[in-house]
């Protein structure tokens, strides 16, 4: 908390605080500049009443609470964290899924993503600044996820907050849903493991085992190894999707054998963990983090898993490291800030909610050096809200990012 | 107005939570919550709402009642009136017939008391919905205002014959020319039989007289029972030559929508199909009975709505969006605040079950900086006009209906739940008991149940997309689904990216 305080001591009194005004586009972006809020929740657990947030050179320079916002400035109801979705589904053309392949470990999404895609737009109004792009799940194990920025300079290089920030990967019937046995159906190039959910197990555990005993020894050296002996070694996080109970014991036993197997360090999110409630002990046991799907409204999701209402609340008890997601939120009612909404809806409490779309995903993917909450030296990425956030009487009316005011609630 | 004893066993789990008989079944209660919202003034602190024999018979705070009334003291909820739902094709067989002019059709005989729609209805708080036919129509049949209440239809009415459904929407198989064509069409084909109806029995030719002849006696006086034709628009000579008994039942809903007796819902899935609607209805005399019932899209026709009255019911979804296939960039419009701004009065509709129902909607509406009364009012009073229910549906007050939904907080709140609603005075549900909530809410899974789908079900995974080619608007008012996942607004697919 220091050097907030001391740099809201540098920072002039209120009767002093001119900030200049916002910039339009095509305009060089100021040096600094500041919004106003009733309420600034830094998503760290503190909320300040009628603050300034500074911003400068795409930092956050400062938090001042008690300031009055003048004429003509950026003043809103509440501000939070631009928020982070780990699992948005970004774009990244029709045919990229390596399908020779189940397992390719190397393959970066990064190389396949759309800049130019609708999708980063739509995220960006709506609040959230930074997402995680991952391989589609149609591989057992996909490859490498990159975490970005949903807007600035339209290239993947220029947005890119870390590159390789998880290792993706399925369990369930998706990675498996285009091969079918030989025999029923002429034989093609899908006729091949694996078939069943079982294949799919089998073909992580064989992924494992090559890259164990390929260690250091040169000679069975294959595309892929450096990543899975990162991942073993828990130097890259494991990020699988698991919907159903089944697959996420699959998934946790998995790492229980590692361990077994001398690799104990490998670290494990869930992803679209819709029946994590069922299996919280075993969850808490293996210290994985859950990322949870959009929420819906009969409870029935993929794969057979049954969604509860209240599987945040559950988790966020137990003190299961916890995130939401949007996948592909296009629709009013589906948005990022609609899930933590629902999550409310469900027993989970307010601040637990802001953390889930803010701090919670940026630790579990190593970020938060740079985003997921307002602190003085973070990127300057803000949602505005006119209301109090995750209400759906209120919405995202602003956004800036990295200092620059993206979307103007007063063009309201 | 209490529910009458049905005498048919109602399953238990119904009979806990949705139940006609139980404590007060004679439509009277007192209701005292921490929170009285009338939506008739201010709302009142720890108010009392007298019910008796189903309608309001006081509200306000420290209100008498008498010594034998049953008390329900719900100190930490907010009591609000029931929600009305302007428009439902939902809880019916299929929505549609297949003819184009259907008009002698009703929904009475096929509304499912026990659809899961009304059960759902009546958890999310909605205590009066209009079912009527869907869009895929020419001319449909008469609708019904029901309350999600009763195993039998007649239980449930609150209105009967509640108006004709019409579609400006092509229906399937139709362009939109046709459509327009059929619709005048019906009109015409109406003029020409009355016409033909008249000129017979001024003629002697027709049934009545021709069957006296062929009897040996004298036509019967029966003239007395006809009346000459009314309404505002066209009108035929010599109808009162005809007793009205005598019209082909196929025609005669429709000659009651010329004299402007019934009142018209009018779908609308694209702006042209507006001026088409309100030009069929002014052709014909019914502008002042018609509803337009408009899809996102419609919108952009708020300048000719305000300019000819009319009121509509907006679709379910509420923002709409449109991408400029130039820059790409997508607009989003609240269709809403559109009509609010031009001052045409709206009424809304659920968006899905009952975590996204009429609370949702009005939720939404002050997020996009309507005012939370006028939000409200288009869930409650508004639609209550529409249907002709002012005087009894949409607010607490004196002498309207006993429908009251209590609330464990601000009804708008996300955090909010229904905990009790009572319908014409009779507390017909009660959240605590409600298993399948429980079950939505925590998982777990009523006794002797089986789970719905069996797990490791490949179900909907999240393909690459393919986006497709921009659709035409294929119109929202088709039959609804029960499962309301998935909401796709239809025309937003925009041209393939790769």
């Amino acid at each position: 908390m220091l050097p907030l305080l001391q740099l809201t001591l540098a920072v002039t009194t209120p009767a002093c605080a001119a900030p200049l005004a916002p910039y339009g586009l095509g305009t060089e972006p100021p040096v600094k500049f500041a919004v106003y809020a009733d309420v600034v929740y830094t998503g760290t657990g503190s909320k300040y009443e009628n603050a300034m947030v500074v911003l400068a050179d795409g930092k956050i320079a400062a938090i001042t609470p008690g300031v009055e916002a003048g004429d003509g400035d950026v003043h809103v109801a509440a501000i939070t964290p631009g928020m982070v979705d780990l699992s948005a589904h970004i774009w990244a053309g029709g045919n990229s899924v390596e399908e020779t392949e189940e397992v390719t470990p190397a393959f970066r999404v990064a190389g396949t993503l759309d800049p130019f895609s609708r999708d980063w737009d739509r995220q960006l109004k709506h609040g959230v600044t930074t997402v995680v792009a991952n391989p589609y799940d149609n591989n057992c194990i996909g490859g490498l996820s990159v975490a970005l920025k949903t807007g600035g300079a339209p290239t993947i290089e220029a947005r890119t907050v870390k590159a390789d920030v998880a290792l993706r990967g399925a369990m369930g019937t998706q990675p498996s849903s285009k091969n079918h046995p030989a025999a029923g159906r002429p034989t093609d190039f899908y006729s091949r493991r694996p078939t069943t959910r079982m294949g799919v197990e089998w073909t992580w555990r064989k992924a494992m085992y090559d890259a164990l005993q390929a260690e250091g020894d040169e000679e069975r050296a294959f595309d892929g190894l450096p990543e899975l002996l990162r991942a073993l070694d828990g130097d890259l996080p494991v990020f699988v999707q698991a919907w159903a109970t089944q697959d996420i014991r699959t998934a946790i036993f998995l790492k229980e054998e590692m361990a077994r197997e001398g690799k104990p360090g490998m670290r494990l999110i869930i992803d679209a963990g819709a029946e994590a409630w069922r299996e919280i002990d075993l969850v808490v046991r293996t210290k994985a983090a859950v990322v949870l799907p959009p929420f819906t409204e009969s409870g029935r999701t993929t794969d057979g898993a049954f969604f509860a209402a209240d599987c945040a609340a559950k988790l966020h008890e137990k003190g299961v490291p916890l995130a939401l997601s949007s996948h592909n939120a296009r629709t009013v009612g589906t948005y990022l800030e609609h899930q933590a909404a629902y999550a409310r809806r469900g027993g989970l409490e307010f601040d637990a909610a802001l953390a889930a779309v803010t701090i919670n995903p940026a630790r579990m993917v190593g970020i938060d050096d740079r985003v997921g909450s307002i602190e003085v030296g973070k990127d300057g990425d803000l949602a505005l809200w006119n209301g109090t956030p995750f209400e759906l009487t209120s919405r995202v009316v602003g956004v800036v990012l990295e200092g620059e005011l993206i979307e103007d609630p007063r063009g309201e | 107005m209490g529910l009458a004893s049905t005498g048919l066993a109602a399953s238990s789990l119904a009979a806990a939570t949705f139940a006609a008989p139980g404590t007060g079944d004679d439509g009277s209660i007192v209701i005292k919550a921490g929170k009285v919202i009338t939506l008739a003034g201010d709302a009142i602190a720890d108010g009392t709402i007298v019910i008796e024999n189903g309608r309001v018979t006081a509200v306000g705070k420290d209100v008498k009642y008498p010594w034998n009334a049953e008390v329900k003291e719900y100190p930490d909820s907010v009591a609000f009136p029931g929600f009305v739902e302007a428009l439902t094709n939902s809880g019916m067989d299929r929505a549609n017939e297949n003819i184009d002019v259907a008009a002698f059709l009703n929904v009475k005989d096929s509304i499912d008391p026990v659809n899961f729609y009304f059960e759902d209805a009546l958890r999310a708080g909605i205590t009066t919905i209009n079912v009527q036919q869907g869009s895929q129509c020419v001319v449909g049949g008469m609708g019904y205002v029901v309350k999600p209440v009763g195993l039998t239809v007649e239980e449930m009415t609150v209105k009967p014959n509640s108006g004709v459904a019409m579609s400006a929407t092509p229906k399937r198989g139709k362009s939109r020319s046709t459509q327009a064509l059929a619709l005048r069409r019906a009109f015409e084909d109406l003029r020409l039989y009355l016409e033909e109806v008249v000129q017979d029995k001024r003629d002697g030719n027709d049934h009545a007289t021709r069957e006296a002849l062929y009897q040996g006696r004298e036509p019967d006086e029966e003239t007395k029972d006809g009346r000459p034709m009314g309404g505002s628009s066209w009108k035929v000579d010599g109808l009162e030559l005809i007793p009205r008994w005598e019209l082909d039942e196929k025609q005669a809903p429709l000659l009651s929508i010329v004299e402007g007796k019934t009142q018209v819902f009018f779908y609308c899935s694209a702006p042209g199909d507006v001026h088409t609607a309100i030009r069929v209805a002014k052709d014909n005399g019914f502008l002042d009975r018609t509803v337009l019932s408009l899809s996102s899209s419609c919108w952009k026709a708020a300048d000719h709505i305000k300019e000819s009255g009319v009121p509509v019911i907006l679709s379910s979804t509420l923002t709409h969006v449109e991408r400029d296939p130039v820059t790409g960039e997508e607009q989003e419009t609240f269709v809403p605040k559109v009509f609010q701004d031009k001052g045409v009065r709206f009424a809304l509709r659920s968006y899905g079950t009952s975590s996204r129902s009429l609370w949702y909607q009005a939720a939404l509406c002050v997020a996009h900086g309507m005012s939370r009364a006028e939000a409200v009012a288009a869930v409650t009073t508004t639609p209550a006009d529409f249907l002709g229910l002012g005087d009894r549906i949409g607010t607490l007050e004196k002498g309207k209906d006993g429908n009251v939904v209590l609330f464990s907080g601000d009804p708008l709140s996300v955090t909010s739940k229904v905990e009790y609603v009572v319908v014409e005075g009779n507390q017909v549900y009660d959240r605590s008991t409600d298993v399948r909530m429980r079950h939505l809410e925590t998982g777990a899974q009523p006794e002797n149940t089986a789970p719905e789908t069996e797990q490791g079900t490949p179900h909907s995974h999240e393909e690459p997309e393919v986006e497709d080619d921009e659709e035409p608007d294929a119109g929202e008012n088709e039959v609804e689904e029960e499962d309301h996942e998935g909401h796709e607004e239809h025309g937003d697919d925009d041209n393939g990216e790769n």
